[in-house]
């Protein structure tokens, strides 16, 4: 299969579970690589990339997951300053970065809250703010909103959106109808970890929308 | 991509790193603990074993020190002859001091060695030849000296402690190839013990580690918090047990020395300074060993 993700574009990869939605993800942010085939990030090859090189391609690519994978004993600030922190960040960065995504993400004022006193919105919100504190290019969301209830869902939707309007690739795993259909976005449909199809504004049954591109 | 490692000091930075690993060290306690007294008990049986064996090489080259090559001129040989030979036996850059006994003299030493045992007031002429006493400086060299000595002129026999030199170079000999295995063994030991006692302290924030890669920190990056925990119990472990070594000497060796009395203890003063050093710096290595090993079973590489 042949995917390429424009730069500043927002994508969804849907699908029914286990049917390769989220390896492709991983195989952008070199969590597993494929046993055939080559994959581009940023103009760099990831697939072959030796394992040093690994941190610095994670700190360009932001990963956001279901199950928010918080750090239960930091507070919101502490668990997006950590990721700051981890790349060996001055203090005076994270004095500049974290507030700014924390605002970002509407979280200022719940700063210094730990996930656990957190609605499960708030904590996909902290876990967005971590992805982007180093002002990554691509941010990658597997399934975002699989814990979370529909208005929560589409504020997270929004959130997104504005994220991508300031520049940042989203791609994001998903097999929520409501969220694909409202958005009118890109959508990749995966099957058997095959590309079924590929619309420029799809909608989550297929036929509904305008087919650009078959490819298998 | 930027790959460059950029090194600046910053206080918020070490701030975070210390907090980190004081935070860690306080929240597996326990871990640490089993992992002090490890380090400790092989520490200990470590550094008893490195002072018995300076005590022993020291008292083993002590007596070495003391073994004297005995030269016995012949009969014709004059006191004047006698001092020039014991001058060219001198000049030999292996030996490091002579004394001329002339045969008065070596009869008045025998009679005082034999005191009570043998009267020899009994003796009317001494038959003792002129002798030359010889003390070599490196222990190892008294066989090939007392070979050239023989060589010599005027010279009747040579003699000194052959068994002794020989048992006490293979003593010392033995000590070393043993104190060298011991020193592997306990120490591959203490770094297996604790390294696995890390492991556990790892596993249980496994959860941390991964969301660490995952935010993109190198592997170093997350060792040194794990390697820093490890140097701190390794330090601790191996100063528990200078403690417990210092009691056990302060107690034992006065006790061993009245016991012991024919052995020379004063001759052998072990150097504990070092020791002790030996010892840290054997713990510490051993806790950041340990460290890495463990950590890199997490880290996938």
């Amino acid at each position: 299969m042949n995917l390429e993700i424009e730069k500043g574009s927002f994508v969804f990869l849907i699908g029914s579970s286990g049917m390769g939605k989220s390896s492709i993800l991983r195989l952008m942010y070199r969590e597993r690589t494929p046993t055939d085939g080559e994959v581009h990030v940023d103009g760099i090859r990831v697939d072959t990339m030796k394992r040093s090189k690994i941190p610095y391609l994670r700190r360009n690519v932001g990963v956001v997951f279901q199950d928010f994978k918080l750090l239960a004993d930091k507070t919101v600030w502490e668990n997006v300053a950590f990721a700051l922190r981890v790349t060996g960040a001055s203090s005076k960065d994270v004095m500049r970065q974290v507030p700014r995504c924390l605002e970002l993400v509407g979280l200022s004022h719940k700063s210094r809250m730990f996930p656990h006193e957190l609605a499960g919105g708030e904590q996909q919100r902290t876990a967005i703010a971590r992805a982007l504190v180093n002002n990554p290019k691509i941010l990658l969301c597997d399934e975002p909103t699989g814990n979370l209830d529909p208005a929560t869902t589409s504020e997270i939707m929004e959130l997104l959106l504005r994220i991508n309007l300031k520049g940042t690739t989203i791609v994001v795993a998903t097999h929520n109808q409501g969220v694909v259909d409202r958005m009118r976005r890109r959508v990749v449909r995966i099957e058997n970890g095959r590309i079924v199809s590929d619309e420029e504004r799809g909608y989550y049954f297929l036929g509904l929308g305008q087919t650009s591109v078959l490819s298998g | 991509m930027k790959s460059g490692v950029t090194i600046s000091l910053d206080w918020g930075r070490l701030q975070f790193f210390l907090g980190e690993v004081f935070k860690n060290f306080a929240r597996s306690k326990g871990m640490q603990i089993t992992a002090i007294a490890t380090v400790a008990v092989t520490m200990f049986m470590l550094g008893s074993f490195l002072y018995t064996r300076e005590t022993l090489s020291k008292l083993s080259s002590g007596m070495l020190h003391r073994i004297e090559i005995s030269v016995y001129l012949a009969d014709r040989v004059d006191d004047k002859e006698g001092r020039a030979i014991s001058e060219v036996i001198g000049a030999d850059p292996r030996v490091a001091a002579v004394t001329y006994i002339p045969k008065a003299e070596g009869l008045r030493q025998l009679q005082d060695r034999l005191r009570g045992q043998i009267d020899t007031s009994l003796l009317t002429s001494n038959p003792l030849p002129n002798a030359i006493r010889v003390r070599v400086k490196n222990p190892d060299a008294v066989p090939a000296v007392a070979q050239s000595i023989k060589k010599m002129r005027d010279v009747g026999d040579v003699e000194y402690d052959q068994a002794t030199v020989a048992k006490v170079l293979r003593l010392t000999e033995t000590l070393y190839k043993l104190g060298l295995i011991m020193i592997v063994v306990l120490i591959v030991a203490a770094a297996v013990i604790i390294s696995n006692t890390i492991r556990l302290t790892v596993f249980a924030r496994r959860r941390e580690i991964a969301i660490m890669q995952l935010v993109g920190a190198t592997n170093s990056y997350i060792r040194a918090p794990f390697m820093a925990e490890g140097f701190i119990a390794g330090t601790l472990g191996a100063l528990v047990a200078i403690a417990i070594l210092a009691v056990v000497q302060a107690e034992l060796i006065p006790k061993v020395m009245v016991t012991l009395s024919f052995i020379p203890f004063s001759t052998a003063r072990v150097d504990e300074l070092r020791l002790m050093l030996e010892l840290l710096a054997a713990g510490a290595i051993v806790g950041v060993i340990g460290a890495w090993v463990s950590v890199s079973r997490y880290l996938r590489v």
